[in-house]
């Protein structure tokens, strides 16, 4: 008979059960009713059989205990002899380990899953920890930007605040300062000065310097000039910055702003920028 | 089918030395009991411990499939299929029996359906001993199913699950066991002839 109709199309598919002996018995019956009338589906059993007969063959071989060989040879119902050479089937290493076959196919294929399925989660969390991080430094570097902001206001503040003790100290003295021919002739500046909390000074269009040269602003007193500090214009030729300053300095007679190798110098060598007299 | 006629051919030297075993056996030979053992022992005691995962019990029934072979030799008909196939056989048969005593519940014997594998004889499909290499070819073919046709052939190969059992086992349609269950074979078919 053909292999077609409704009942090839329904029962071929029990082929695989039926070698296996899983089918119910009314289905095996009928299946096998089938098969006589069905050549396709015979010789897909036929087939199938071999394969299913072949199962055995891939079981993890495991030593049986050799007390064994004595009983099975006792079926005999005589004396057993000593063991002959025994024939061990080669065996691949680690497949004779009793533990290793009590685990078995199924429990291999159990373990594939929970492997497969933890790599997964693992994947997953090694992608979620990746983000965590990513987001963490992000945070990190906005927590040093704030910190940094802080830090910044923090010192403007204390500039202010040191700024405002000079510009409300009751010693208060105000000097104007001038450019000098030739090499400021249209700066200007005005300084702050207390003895006792320091001073505060701005000026304006001073010429950028050469590298390696710095501005240094003096207290000129009768005795010498004293540096108040250096300082650094920005990119108009301005600068306001506050200078503490000794407070046992000599009462200065004049200001003055010179040109110094970077970092200042002890005593004034470079050309005067910016002078302003005291009253 | 290169490999499963190799695997499973009739015409092998050690088929040969099985059966003349068989034979002196049938003669109250206990030495060919104890060759037969000595060649078959270890993979037949593999099945059952496979299958029972106890010792004890898979000694219990190596005993009782050797016993049976000692009484039933003179009855062995070579035309049947391989010694070591028949060993195997019966084997299996006896360990589900035995697993499913276990398990005490009323089941129908397994020997009809441990009988369904052997194959027909006119089918190259008759086992014989399998060497190591063969054994591992057998093993690579298995890992080449997907789980679950690998799964629901084992549970009905090794634990003697019916139909309705291994789909409630894994949850599964009847339909769709039924089905992996065929594929799954048909590829271990294919990957056995396939593999040389």
């Amino acid at each position: 008979m053909a292999a077609t109709g409704p009942d090839h199309d329904r029962l071929q598919d029990s082929a695989g059960l039926y070698v296996l002996g899983a089918l119910a018995p009314a289905e095996r019956v009928e299946f096998e009713r089938h098969l006589q009338s069905c050549e396709d589906c015979a010789a897909e059993v036929r087939s199938l059989a071999g394969v299913a007969t072949a199962l055995p063959y891939a079981v993890p071989l495991v030593d049986p205990p050799s007390s064994l060989r004595s009983r099975v040879l006792a079926v005999t119902g005589r004396p057993t002899t000593a063991p002959a050479h025994v024939v061990a089937l080669p065996t691949r290493a680690g497949h004779s380990r009793p533990w290793v076959s009590s685990i078995g196919w199924l429990s291999a294929a159990a373990l594939l899953i929970v492997a497969v399925a933890l790599g997964v989660y693992s994947t997953s969390l090694q992608r979620e920890i990746s983000n965590l991080r990513t987001e963490v430094s992000d945070l990190h570097a906005r927590l040093n930007q704030s910190d940094q902001r802080v830090a910044a206001a923090t010192r403007l503040v204390t500039l202010a605040d040191a700024r405002m003790a000079v510009l409300t100290a009751p010693d208060l003295t105000q000097v104007d300062l001038q450019g000098q021919q030739p090499v400021a002739p249209q700066a200007s500046g005005r300084a702050f000065y207390s003895r006792t909390r320091g001073l505060v000074f701005t000026a304006s269009d001073l010429p950028p310097l050469r590298t390696g040269r710095t501005y240094q602003l003096w207290l000129v007193t009768a005795q010498a000039p004293v540096s108040a500090g250096v300082f650094e214009i920005d990119n108009g030729g301005r600068v306001t910055q506050t200078f503490s300053t000794a407070s046992d300095v000599a009462r200065p007679v004049a200001i003055a702003v010179t040109e110094e190798p970077a970092g200042g110098v002890p005593a004034p060598t470079g050309e005067k920028y910016l002078v302003g007299l005291t009253h | 089918m290169w490999l499963l006629w190799a695997v499973l051919s009739t015409v092998s030297e050690s088929a040969a030395e099985d059966r003349s075993a068989f034979d002196r056996m049938a003669r109250g030979d206990q030495e060919a009991l104890a060759q037969i053992y000595d060649r078959h022992g270890r993979l037949v005691y593999s099945l059952a411990f496979r299958i029972l995962r106890d010792q004890s019990d898979a000694e219990d029934v190596v005993q009782d499939v050797f016993s049976q072979a000692w009484r039933q030799a003179s009855r062995y008909d070579a035309s049947r299929g391989s010694v070591l196939g028949w060993l195997l056989t019966l084997t299996r048969s006896r360990a589900i029996d035995r697993l499913r005593g276990r398990r005490s519940r009323p089941e129908p014997s397994s020997d009809e359906g441990a009988l369904n594998s052997i194959p027909d004889p006119a089918a190259p499909a008759d086992v014989q001993a399998a060497s190591a290499a063969q054994a591992t070819h057998i093993r690579a073919a298995l890992d080449g199913l997907t789980v679950l046709q690998r799964v629901a052939i084992e549970l009905a190969f090794y634990e003697g699950l019916t139909h309705a059992e291994i789909a409630e086992r894994l949850e599964l349609p009847l339909g769709t066991v039924k089905t992996r269950i065929r594929q799954g074979l048909l590829k271990l078919r294919e990957r056995l002839a396939g593999a040389v």
